[in-house]
């Protein structure tokens, strides 16, 4: 290797050691260390006890909440995630027809994102306490309405309420992409007759799809780490019908001191989200249109 | 697909276009399947006014008295304008000025360890030579899918044994160690810039350090701002950082704060709404700032980062 070569890959190591040191110190090193504790008995107090895998066939075997926390958290990825990119799909749609104020209904539907989650949770425990403006509402059209975050039934409809009111994040996202899709495209297709509905799902659906994956598969990773609202609004309650995994882990770490068993969820966790990640981009080939691929 | 794709070909000519002469079609001017109709107007209308009316709300509860808010009483629009409170949760016994102080030290210190470093790792995977890089650069990417929860026990662990539990270190720090998704989005940018332009830099003399702080610096800015933003609207918001590693009600940030003026009220007596309503619009101000003012790198960001960004 020649001198300024040389001098070249030292500077290309120095300005990349803080990623490099911060990927030793805050990820590698913890992640070695996670698989030990999650290996063993520990309170981070006592010195810890090897237990192999005790933690995971425990959880796997005999801990009800786990398995109720996993059922709670597909059921909210499930449907929260396609839920917003349907329905921001269908506001992107409609943004998309040249309407007017076109700018101001952008801001007012993406306006929700912009609040940070624990005031929005703030905002839910308020608009959906018993007698809150929800129920309010529903009682004009003479539904009495349930008491949402306290009832087993409707606490995760509530939640996925919560996830819905940022639709508008995918709204804008979609709206981007849109605005992308070749003109001549709309215009081919009206020449051979095919009616809005037809362009929809013929020209705009499809070219969508890559940013539509992209956004299912980011949804999905999210869905499933879900923690602040659950944290703030419902602890996992009422009787853990809204458990979900990280609240779950949390509660056993930083509440009961269980570290290993802690542990062991979250790399259950990161199962989880790995089958789910291979499973979308195995089904994608069969789904997502990209125009440059040669078939 | 080519089937498809041939019927589109572009160059050929639809009868819908404007004949020659006439000055050419706007991009307003849209295609039959996109117009307009008075029910998407009405669906807008209603969809709009349906995700603003928590947040007309939050204004009317944080306008109204104590009474009210303790009798239920509030509605949609204010009857009462109880402005006093935006300044009563900085006099009461909640430290609110104290929540909002440690949110701006917190958020800043996020802020520019990210800038400084993410720029750095980022024009380097971008530009410099050396062997191990690709290895290297596979693993930012791979690393970009493990989520927090693995690493955030035994990282609990290692600032407990440094005593940075109780401080604000734990939240700060990493970020002067830059991030996958940050690392990122800088090689990217840095991929499309000419690359005339350190070359000639480096024949006139100019070491590695001196291309980045003189050459890439001002041109990165639009990333590096980008970046702020992202970080800025991550920490500003983080509710479970400072959950795990701050206990004095002191050192609480205001995403915490908020909260915790919440749950810590006394068993029987119902949370002060009103106060917890003004917390929140102080929350959330800042944010509807910063993207007011940062919409434009962001929208760069968004077409170049692969729709990557915005939350």
């Amino acid at each position: 290797m020649s001198r300024l070569r040389r001098r070249e890959a030292i500077w290309f190591y120095l300005f990349a050691s803080p990623w490099i040191i911060g990927f030793v110190v805050f990820l590698l090193g913890p992640m070695i260390a996670s698989i030990y504790i999650s290996l063993t008995d520990w309170d981070s107090f006592t010195a810890p006890k090897w237990v192999g895998l005790d933690n995971y066939t425990r959880l796997l075997t005999e801990d009800p909440v786990f398995w109720k926390a996993l059922w709670n958290t597909f059921y909210y990825a499930a449907v929260s995630v396609p839920l917003g990119l349907v329905i921001g799909l269908w506001l992107a749609n409609l943004l998309n027809k040249g309407v007017r104020f076109r700018k101001l209904f952008r801001t007012l539907i993406y306006l929700p994102t912009l609040v940070p989650l624990v005031a929005t949770a703030m905002i839910f425990k308020m608009v959906l306490a018993p007698s809150g403006p929800l129920n309010g509402a529903l009682g004009v059209f003479g539904i009495p309405g349930p008491s949402w975050l306290l009832e087993a039934m409707w606490v995760k409809p509530a939640l996925i309420l919560l996830s819905v009111w940022g639709a508008g994040a995918a709204t804008v996202l979609l709206l981007a992409a849109m605005k992308g899709i070749p003109r001549e495209l709309y215009e081919a297709a009206e020449v051979d007759g095919a009616g809005p509905v037809r362009q929809f799902w013929s020209i705009t659906i499809p070219q969508l799809t890559p940013i539509i994956f992209f956004n299912l598969i980011m949804g999905l990773i999210g869905a499933f780490q879900v923690f602040s609202q659950v944290y703030i609004l419902t602890k996992g309650g009422p009787d853990n019908a809204s458990q979900m995994m990280v609240p779950l882990l949390f509660n056993e770490a930083f509440s009961f001191y269980h570290m290993g068993y802690a542990s062991a969820i979250s790399w259950l966790l990161f199962a989880v989200i790995l089958v789910f990640t291979l499973v979308a981009f195995r089904t994608a080939r069969r789904w997502v249109f990209y125009e440059t691929e040669v078939k | 697909m080519a089937t498809v794709l041939s019927t589109a070909a572009p160059g050929q000519q639809p009868p819908t276009a404007a004949p020659p002469g006439r000055r050419p079609p706007s991009t307003e001017r849209v295609v039959r399947a996109n117009r307009a109709t008075p029910f998407s107007y009405a669906t807008l209308i209603i969809v709009s006014a349906v995700l603003c009316v928590p947040l007309v709300f939050v204004v009317s509860i944080a306008l109204s008295s104590d009474q009210t808010v303790n009798a239920n009483t509030f509605t949609i629009l204010p009857r009462e304008w109880h402005w006093e409170n935006f300044t009563r949760v900085f006099s009461t016994d909640l430290p609110m000025q104290r929540f909002l102080l440690n949110s701006v030290i917190i958020s800043v210190g996020a802020v520019i360890g990210q800038m400084l470093s993410s720029g750095l790792v980022g024009y380097a995977f971008a530009r410099l030579r050396a062997p191990g890089k690709n290895v290297l650069f596979i693993i930012v990417l791979a690393t970009m899918m493990i989520p927090a929860q693995i690493t955030m026990i035994p990282q609990f662990i290692l600032f407990k044994e440094l005593g940075w539990v109780n401080t604000f270190l734990p939240l700060i720090v990493p970020n002067f160690f830059s991030n996958a998704f940050n690392v990122f989005l800088v090689r990217q940018f840095v991929s499309r810039l000419p690359s005339e332009i350190d070359e000639a830099a480096m024949v006139d003399g100019l070491g590695f350090f001196g291309i980045y702080r003189r050459i890439m610096l001002p041109m990165l800015a639009p990333v590096l701002i980008a970046i702020g933003i992202f970080t800025l609207t991550a920490t500003w918001g983080d509710f479970m950082g400072p959950l795990i590693y701050l206990n004095d009600e002191s050192k609480m940030p205001l995403a915490l704060g908020v909260q915790y003026i919440t749950s810590t009220s006394q068993a029987l007596q119902a949370p002060p709404w009103n106060l917890v309503m003004v917390g929140s619009i102080l929350l959330t101000l800042p944010m509807i700032l910063v993207y007011y003012l940062g919409q434009r790198y962001l929208y760069e960001m968004d077409i170049s980062g692969g729709s990557a960004g915005v939350k």
